[in-house]
């Protein structure tokens, strides 16, 4: 019994911490479709929030990762990040761009710190 | 009917299904790190529907976050999909449609969808909207379930410079984005105390409830610098 409930209990996290509490809004959308204005101060705000909350999981993705990218240094992770938002914004503002630039950038240093 | 889902089956997977596909790939191997299972990680792809809540979950775990915390963490970063889904619903209305339906069709509602579907569905006749949205969504959550997995087994299979790699990419992929999105003073302000408070709140409030107070506190001051803004 125990190992079931160990076995299902990444799927039940998935469900009540990930999906009901955001399906939460989608609901509500339908629920609200008529009337409540998209360009009202709560939404502004609450828009805000969601905003600063990703920006401070990506940093704290970044200072204290996990796993294998905690081999890498501080310096190589901030180092690759910077030439992905170059790379972003000298290629015509392309998101893929951005990304393949700071992810070889990550990789390359890795490999040079390894060998 | 069934050539309208496939021409929007098709048009995901010209590209927008690939570009969301890659943004979760790192969510595989986020999930991988926590101890998931793959099947757990896909998922979390095809129920929660939001990448930037899924590295919120994710992540959050990685750090040791409560979680109930979490689940508020989860709630507050899916806000945006109310104006969404008000915004969209409308397009893909018709008279006598079922509950159902439009709680279904919201379901899909998520950044990359959502912003094709609006430039898309209106040239449409509005009897083929639904099917083709339909097909549209599904081939974009389908691509993305699989890149999911994906991106859990090659945490695992690949060597330690890759394995960082597939790691990254969730903080380089939300960095870039969240620069792309950021237009306004209120969005830029958000995306810099964000960043800048989380080491901060963590000192200060513990690992279990930094973020939540990064965004609210972050957020917050954000709003009224826009607000100041403004009215000046």
């Amino acid at each position: 019994m125990e190992h079931v409930s160990g076995t299902l209990w990444p799927y039940v996290v998935v469900v009540l911490i990930g999906f009901l509490p955001s399906e939460i809004w989608r609901l509500l959308g339908v629920l609200f479709s008529r009337g409540l204005a998209t360009d009202s101060e709560i939404l502004e705000w609450v828009r805000a929030v969601a905003t600063a909350l990703l920006a401070a999981v990506v940093a704290k993705l970044l200072v204290s990762p996990s796993g294998a990218l905690m081999g890498v240094p501080l310096a190589s992770r901030f180092a690759s990040l910077f030439l992905g938002l170059t790379g972003y914004l000298l290629v015509r503002r392309s998101v893929i761009a951005g990304v393949i630039a700071g992810e070889a950038t990550l990789i390359m240093l890795t490999v040079l710190c390894d060998g | 009917m069934r050539k309208t889902i496939w021409r929007g089956v098709r048009d995901a997977l010209a590209l927008p299904a690939w570009v969301v596909g890659f943004s979760v790939l790192g969510i595989g191997s986020l999930a991988q790190d926590v101890g998931h299972p793959a099947g757990a990680a896909m998922l979390s792809t095809v129920l929660i529907w939001a990448s930037p809540a899924q590295a919120i979950l994710y992540g959050g775990l990685a750090a040791g976050t409560s979680l109930p915390a979490l689940a508020i963490a989860v709630c507050l970063s899916s806000i945006r999909f109310l104006p969404m889904t008000i915004a969209i619903l409308p397009l893909l209305r018709h008279p006598r449609q079922r509950l159902v339906t439009q709680i279904l069709a919201a379901h899909y509602v998520a950044v990359t969808v959502w912003v094709e579907s609006l430039r898309r569905l209106p040239v449409l006749d509005p009897e083929e909207r639904l099917p083709y949205y339909f097909g549209f969504a599904n081939a974009t959550i389908g691509v993305s379930a699989l890149l999911t997995g994906l991106g859990h087994y090659l945490a695992d299979a690949v060597p330690g410079a890759i394995g960082a790699g597939l790691l990254f990419l969730t903080p380089l992929f939300f960095t870039i984005s969240l620069t792309a999105g950021a237009n306004r003073v209120v969005d830029r302000a958000a995306v810099v105390l964000g960043f800048l408070l989380a080491p901060i709140t963590t000192a200060a409030a513990g690992k279990e409830f930094d973020l939540l107070v990064a965004g609210l506190v972050g957020g917050t001051v954000a709003y009224l610098i826009g607000r100041l803004r403004a009215a000046r």
